[in-house]
């Protein structure tokens, strides 16, 4: 037989491949945080649920039974698959119904860390949650010699409803770092009566307060499911490369995540290889993964710290080369407060109660100026701090949101993230979408263009365009947008090197480009991935018409 | 721009410090192209090396000869680890100067006369620089294998396993 002769006849062979079965229940389980115990949901009868773990190349079958007395979904968060399989009940598909088993069917065409949840209800926030590793079929741009999943998760002792009716009722139920009676003499004290008052009032009709970075305090954070003091182990031998796959399945809490004495190479954000960029500390959006690869080589126990983004609260977590040993837990940091920066001063139009775009060129007049905001800074972060660091495009200038690292190190910035290997070819946006944040804090309602979901038409996407969207927050909050069943492409000015995303994290008075290849027919959820937001209205359905068959609705 | 020159300046000096000391300090020196023994293909790829194990005897002269075939600009550098970590500080400043930007090297600027001989050209003894399809040859004499390894230390790389390790018997 020639050789040519032989590649004919390999080429008949059908391509190698791997056809996986998976079953999952939802199941009502315990969960205990070490602080608490509480009555929750997890899939094959725990929370977090099982890692699944799939190949690149892979026809999964995936048989998911509904135990519940409720009905059910699974969304597979970050997979690009048809959007039957989607599992967001009303786009996807109606749901699993208690008692039923649904059979999702999709090929695996990529490789990376993800996760899954519902996308029913607050089922997600109450523990149906899980990770997924997906194996490629080559070789990683990178080498590591073991790997842990690092699922952080806010784990809240009310129930999800129980959180948004509280929410609804007064937006600030949980926000225990008011401002009091004490700090508005201290502030007065210090700047005078007459700077104090017009601070608060600022604030006031702003309807924010300037410690709203977390709506929903009080929780506990978990890695995988585990508390604090239930201090979840990785085990390492000096001198090992070890990949963590951090996941941030919280339902509205940002973490700095921390590992004292280790550098983190990151190698992957969302699933997707990133050249490799080396920092101290790094801050995940809900909803994001990160990879990173450290190097622990000394024979003694390394914490790793996850403190939220507004301190309320910390996941912890080691590694070590034996079980049972301790690193030293640092001292949660003081909690930022917002400055003018994050109030988006730069905006006309804004949707924050009462205040109009007259409104603030009077407080223009009235000397409030760029120098002056040192002064509503009177949080831990002083203004002349702020000034050192190196400016993150990502947050507004000024912000009082900007991160710093714990050794003054680096602290990575989505302008650090590019691509490892450009995902598309580049090419001019067909056109732009804005998209402006917007919401009443008070009023705990959250939207987007003013307008919520429910009251909302679709956005219509032509099959194959190029769509730039542009992000406007206009809220004092950070908002990770996630768009279902197509890349998000992060604009960091890299032009074909710009990052391949599932969420984007958009922070207050910032604005944030994407480009969506528009490849996958059908109808797609777009929505902030905090679940109350999106529950509260920011979430567009997205329709993607024209291309291949069975993309119609 | 004169804050930028200075900075290249003391990166500068830094390398030629290390690169003096590579010769004793890279488990060997440059070799004598005659005295050549066998030739050694080495492939850079996004991110790391093929092969990722060398093995020499003692005193042989070899003729490694390094292929970037990867999309992304790599280093190969022999040199034991505390050499390596040493020389990723400068190679971060070589990105922070523009002079390594992903995908290529700012050529102009590493020709660029920095004063009293130096530039940014990066020609160490123990080292290639390379961009994506470059090829390149260095004739190195291997003594000893002190923790030695060959890298590429373009920010971030060797950390993410972009090494190998190597043995003098």
């Amino acid at each position: 037989m020639s050789s040519s002769a032989l590649l004919s006849a390999l080429a008949l062979l059908p391509a190698l491949s791997w056809a996986g079965e998976y079953r999952l229940t939802v199941d009502e389980v315990t969960i205990d945080t070490g602080d608490f115990r509480k009555q929750g949901i997890g899939y094959n009868g725990a929370s977090p649920g099982p890692v699944l773990r799939f190949r690149e190349g892979e026809d999964v079958t995936i048989h998911v039974t509904n135990n519940l007395d409720e009905p059910t979904s699974v969304h597979w968060h970050g997979l690009i698959l048809p959007y039957q399989m989607d599992g967001v009940p009303g786009l996807s598909y109606p749901g699993i119904a208690p008692g039923e088993t649904f059979t999702y069917r999709f090929p695996i065409t990529q490789s990376g860390t993800y996760w899954f949840h519902s996308h029913s209800g607050f089922q997600e926030p109450d523990g149906a949650y899980g990770a997924i590793i997906i194996e490629p079929n080559g070789r990683e741009p990178f080498r590591y010699d073991r790997e842990y999943v690092v699922q952080l998760t806010d784990k809240h002792p009310h129930s999800g409803d129980r959180i948004m009716r509280n929410l609804k009722t007064s937006a600030d139920y949980y926000n225990r770092q008011q401002q009091t009676v004490g700090d508005f003499w201290r502030d007065t004290r210090e700047q005078g009566l007459a700077a104090t008052l017009k601070d608060r009032l600022m604030w006031g009709d702003m309807r924010m307060m300037s410690s709203d970075i977390e709506d929903v305090q009080g929780f506990t954070g978990l890695i995988n499911g585990k508390g604090p003091e239930q201090n979840w182990t990785g085990l390492f031998k000096p001198g090992e490369r070890v990949r963590l796959r951090l996941i941030n399945s919280s339902a509205m809490t940002y973490f700095d995540v921390r590992l004292p004495g280790l550098k983190m190479t990151v190698v992957q954000a969302d699933g997707n290889n990133v050249q490799p960029v080396t920092v101290d500390e790094l801050r995940i959006g809900v909803a994001e993964t990160y990879d990173v690869i450290v190097q622990p080589k000394e024979d003694r126990a390394y914490t790793v710290f996850a403190e939220s983004m507004g301190r309320s609260g910390f996941a912890r977590g080691t590694l070590a080369p034996r079980e049972g040993m301790l690193g030293e837990i640092p001292e949660l940091r003081p909690a930022p407060l917002l400055t003018m920066a994050d109030m988006g001063m730069a905006h006309a139009g804004m949707d924050h109660g009462s205040m109009s775009h007259g409104d603030m060129a009077d407080m223009d007049d009235s000397g409030i100026n760029h120098d002056d905001m040192a002064g509503m800074d009177h949080g831990s972060m002083s203004q002349g701090r702020a000034a050192e660091l190196p400016a993150d495009p990502f947050y507004a200038e000024g912000s009082g949101l900007v991160p710093q690292a714990y050794n003054d190190g680096r602290f990575l910035s989505y302008a650090d993230l590019r691509a490892q290997k450009p995902l598309y070819e580049e090419r001019k946006p067909t056109r732009e979408i804005e998209l402006r944040l917007t919401g009443n804090m008070e009023r705990y309602t959250w939207s987007i263009n003013g307008i919520k979901e429910s009251d909302a038409e679709p956005i219509r996407l032509q099959y194959g365009e190029r769509v730039r969207f542009k992000f406007v927050n206009e809220t004092m909050m950070t908002h990770p947008m996630h768009l279902h069943g197509m890349w998000s492409i992060l604009d960091v000015g890299a032009g074909q090197w710009n990052p391949v995303k599932h969420v984007i994290s958009v922070a207050p008075g910032t604005t944030v480009y994407m480009e969506t290849e528009v490849d996958a027919p059908g109808k797609w959820a777009f929505h902030c991935h905090l679940s109350y937001h999106a529950a509260a209205g920011m979430f567009r359905t997205v329709i993607v018409e024209g291309g291949p068959e069975g993309g119609d609705s | 721009m004169n804050r930028i020159l200075n900075g290249l300046a003391a990166a500068l000096l830094l390398s030629a410090t290390t690169a003096a000391g590579a010769a004793s300090g890279a488990g060997g020196q440059p070799g004598d192209p005659q005295q050549v023994t066998r030739t050694i293909e080495v492939v850079m790829h996004d991110n790391y090396f093929e092969p990722e194990q060398l093995s020499f005897a003692a005193g042989e002269t070899v003729r490694l000869k390094v292929r970037n075939e990867g999309a992304l600009v790599h280093e190969f550098n022999i040199g034991t680890a505390a050499m390596h970590e040493a020389h990723q500080g400068q190679m971060q400043m070589m990105v922070d100067h523009g002079v390594i930007r992903g995908d290529h090297l700012n050529r102009e600027l590493m020709k660029m006369d920095m004063g009293g001989g130096h530039s940014m050209a990066h020609d160490h003894a123990n080292s290639l620089l390379l961009e994506p399809g470059q090829e390149a040859e260095l004739v190195w004499k291997f003594d000893h294998a002190d923790q030695l390894e060959f890298a590429c230390n373009v920010p971030g790389h060797y950390q993410a396993g972009m090494m190998g390790g190597i043995d003098v018997e």
